[in-house]
């Protein structure tokens, strides 16, 4: 038990979305810096929730952390970071050129590139310039969802090759042709990341066997940009003393289990465990129990009597199932289940006797490892980006490649190895999984939050391009924005667990979609140890922990709301899921 | 020597691969502007999104755009605008320079659409 212990300079926490990566981060921070160091910890999470978990409100730059003395923190909002490089790139041009040409300009700057690469470039200035951060013994990055965090990490290497290649100014970094100036800076960068002298990643995972799959994935991914230099920490590590409490067993043998499947490639990592707490890990009080955890000696007590009554998930089933047909997409942050509610959702309308195709955009796809075996009615497939990008270069070399000559072709070849081709291809993808929806019931769980909100924007982006060029467009993505709005065609079901920072990016993310003009159907609260009839104390003490959040999803966030009870038996295969529908099944 | 300069609408590639579907005249074009570099001919292309000085220095491009931004493309020879608002084709290019047409492979004209290229609100870049 204990802490990542870390000796290097620079320091990366990555892993799935809900593992633990910020409070990880933020508790070694406090270590590092209570053991004299001066320490700075940075995130480059779009979605951040650095502030509310250091409890102060930070900027780009670094500010002091009153209670802890020596630790600095500061939050890189790529957003942000974008919205000020357009500036930079198109206000020198105000009143010199027309506003069209400058509205032209700003709309190049407003995608989900620039978005990416502005991230990126004030992540280089941290980690490329070390002037930058001179005043620092350590620099603890909390990043961003895996995938994302993959992407940022591989960009600069893409780069790389792709700048040196491209010949005839064909290169999708057009837009961003200032930051070539920046490439010495992104090799060092890249540089840093694969000195095992300076930086160390660690791998954060719960004790389960779905996130120590996804750090397995990471790590080799990682160790092919030649960052080698990893450790792995186990967040949340529950130990019962068996035969007392059916949950608390069930809890404890089954992170036992995951931990001793874990991949091999894991297995030769140093591993860090901390252990399973009861509160959430906001605020210095909170991350310091992590440093040293308090023997928990809390008397036994099960007064939820006010905790709010909540439907349960087999009525909001049986709500979708009156729909007839139609797209049913779970949405929340990673780690919080959508893909299990999407499969429990498909496996019950199926065996209901309707036809269901269950789909997934997200890139750590377990669909296929959730669902064991053939359920009659019932479907599953996967948009995987890999495949997508190759059916799209395909489609396009055929539709365009034959009438050009052996210049063209080459130049038409290098624009489809861009890292913008990914985002289209899976793009139309998606557009025509909930096509589907309009014969039957279409169950799709997407991808981490901020991808699925790049995917509206581009939906969004889409819809503006159709209205003003009726161009040669399928017509399943001409569609796409209409019925992602029409409440008849789609539901979303946002997914979260009772715990401040998922509800909290639940949140945002239903504000998110306010603003593309997509209302939530329902809210699911999943993995509920209130709901699971456990008597263990340190997970009864959890349970009343839930309460304040399950309050708030049912009586503030949303139109309906489910809670699914954290289950001693894992939701996997047809019969595992239809007891998330029905207990006794 | 002959320059050609090309002033484009704002797009993030020059195949227009990125956008919703690619637009083969902008592939073509590439490779036709890569046969007058053999030729002799200095191509400068010019876009809006990463080369707007280039557009605010030169006088009679922001006067078409003032016009509409459907006047891009610009195309320019030896500093006189010979055509707006289409790409042309390599036998067009190969006249207005004053090169040998039997030189050039004619390919058929087509008029193109406003911003064929990466279109835009794609959200790709």
């Amino acid at each position: 038990m204990g802490l990542p212990k870390v000796d290097t300079r620079y320091l990366f926490f990555t892993g799935k979305g809900g593992v633990g990566k910020t409070s990880l981060s933020c508790a070694t921070g406090i270590a590092l810096a209570e053991s004299g160091k001066r320490v700075l910890i940075v995130s480059t999470d779009p979605a951040s929730n650095l502030d509310e978990v250091l409890g102060s409100t930070l900027s780009a730059i670094p500010s002091p952390i009153p209670e802890v003395p020596g630790l600095y923190a500061l939050n890189i909002d790529p957003e942000a970071s974008a919205h000020a490089y357009r500036e930079r790139m198109v206000s020198p041009y105000r009143g010199i050129l027309p506003p069209a040409a400058i509205a032209s300009m700003e709309e190049q700057f407003s995608g989900a590139c620039t978005v990416e690469i502005a991230a990126f470039d004030e992540f280089s200035a941290l980690l490329g310039d070390p002037d930058k951060t001179q005043d620092f013994d350590h620099v603890i990055f909390d990043t961003a969802p895996t995938g994302h965090t993959l992407r940022l990490l591989s960009l600069p290497s893409a780069w790389n090759g792709f700048i040196e290649s491209s010949t005839g100014g064909a290169s999708c970094l057009g837009p961003l042709a200032g930051l070539e100036k920046q490439r010495s800076l992104y090799a060092a960068t890249v540089a840093q990341l694969a000195d095992a002298q300076k930086t160390t990643v660690v791998l954060v995972s719960r004790p389960e066997t779905s996130a120590l799959r996804e750090a397995e994935r990471t790590s080799g991914e990682l160790a092919e940009l030649g960052i080698a230099n990893q450790i792995l920490a186990i967040n949340g590590l529950f130990q019962a003393k068996p035969g007392n409490d059916a949950i608390a067993d069930a809890m404890t043998r089954r992170a036992k289990e995951a931990l001793e499947s874990m991949p091999e490639k894991l297995t030769s990592l140093p591993r860090y465990d901390t252990p399973f707490v009861a509160l959430g890990m906001v605020g210095i009080a909170a991350l310091r129990s992590l440093i040293e955890p308090n023997v928990h000696t809390t008397p036994v007590s099960q007064s939820v009597a006010n905790s709010p009554k909540l439907p349960t998930f087999n009525s909001l089933v049986n709500d979708l199932e009156k729909g007839g047909y139609g797209v049913i997409m779970t949405m929340g942050k990673g780690g919080v289940g959508k893909t299990t509610v999407a499969a429990a959702i498909a496996v019950a309308l199926a065996q209901r006797g309707h036809p269901v195709l269950l789909s997934t955009t997200d890139p750590a796809a377990h669909v296929a490892v959730t669902i064991e075996s053939p359920i009659h009615g019932l479907t599953v497939s996967r948009i995987d980006p890999a495949v997508e990008v190759e059916r799209y270069r395909q489609d396009i070399l055929e539709k365009t490649g034959k009438n050009l000559d052996a210049n063209a072709l080459a130049m038409l070849e290098e624009d489809l190895r861009s890292p913008c081709t990914e985002e289209i291809a899976v793009f139309r993808a998606f557009a025509k999984t909930v096509d589907e929806g309009k014969a039957a019931f279409v169950v799709l769980d997407t991808a981490p939050t901020g991808h699925t909100i790049l995917l509206l924007d581009a939906a969004e982006a889409y819809h503006r391009e159709v209205m003003r060029v009726q161009g040669d467009m399928p017509e399943s993505v001409r569609q796409l924005l209409p019925r992602l709005r029409d409440p008849a065609y789609t539901r979303v079901i946002i997914t979260t667990l009772a715990e401040a920072t998922p509800v909290h990016e639940a949140e945002r993310l239903q504000q998110d979609l306010a603003r593309a003009g997509i209302k939530p159907y329902a809210w699911v609260i999943n993995q509920s140890l209130l709901a699971s009839g456990t008597r263990d104390p340190l997970l009864s003490e959890r349970g009343r922990y839930e309460i304040p959040f399950i309050r708030k999803v049912a009586e503030e966030l949303s139109a309906r709301c489910a809670l699914i009870p954290w289950l001693a038996e894992p939701p996997i295969g047809a019969r595992g899921l239809a007891r998330i529908t029905d207990p006794a099944a | 020597m002959k320059k050609l300069e090309i002033y484009e609408p704002a797009m993030c590639c020059s195949t227009g691969v990125c956008g919703v579907d690619v637009d083969p005249v902008l592939v073509q074009f590439v490779a036709d502007l890569q046969w007058l570099t053999e030729q002799g001919v200095v191509v400068a292309r010019h876009n809006l999104s990463q080369e707007p000085q280039a557009f605010a220095s030169n006088p009679d491009v922001v006067k078409e755009m003032e016009a509409g931004m459907d006047r891009l493309p610009v195309i320019v020879v030896d500093g006189h605008v010979v055509s707006t608002g289409v790409y042309l084709y390599r036998d067009q290019l190969a006249t207005k320079l004053g090169l040998d047409e039997n030189q050039a492979n004619p390919k058929p004209h087509i008029k193109i659409t406003e911003s064929g290229c990466c279109k835009p609100s794609s959200g790709c870049c």
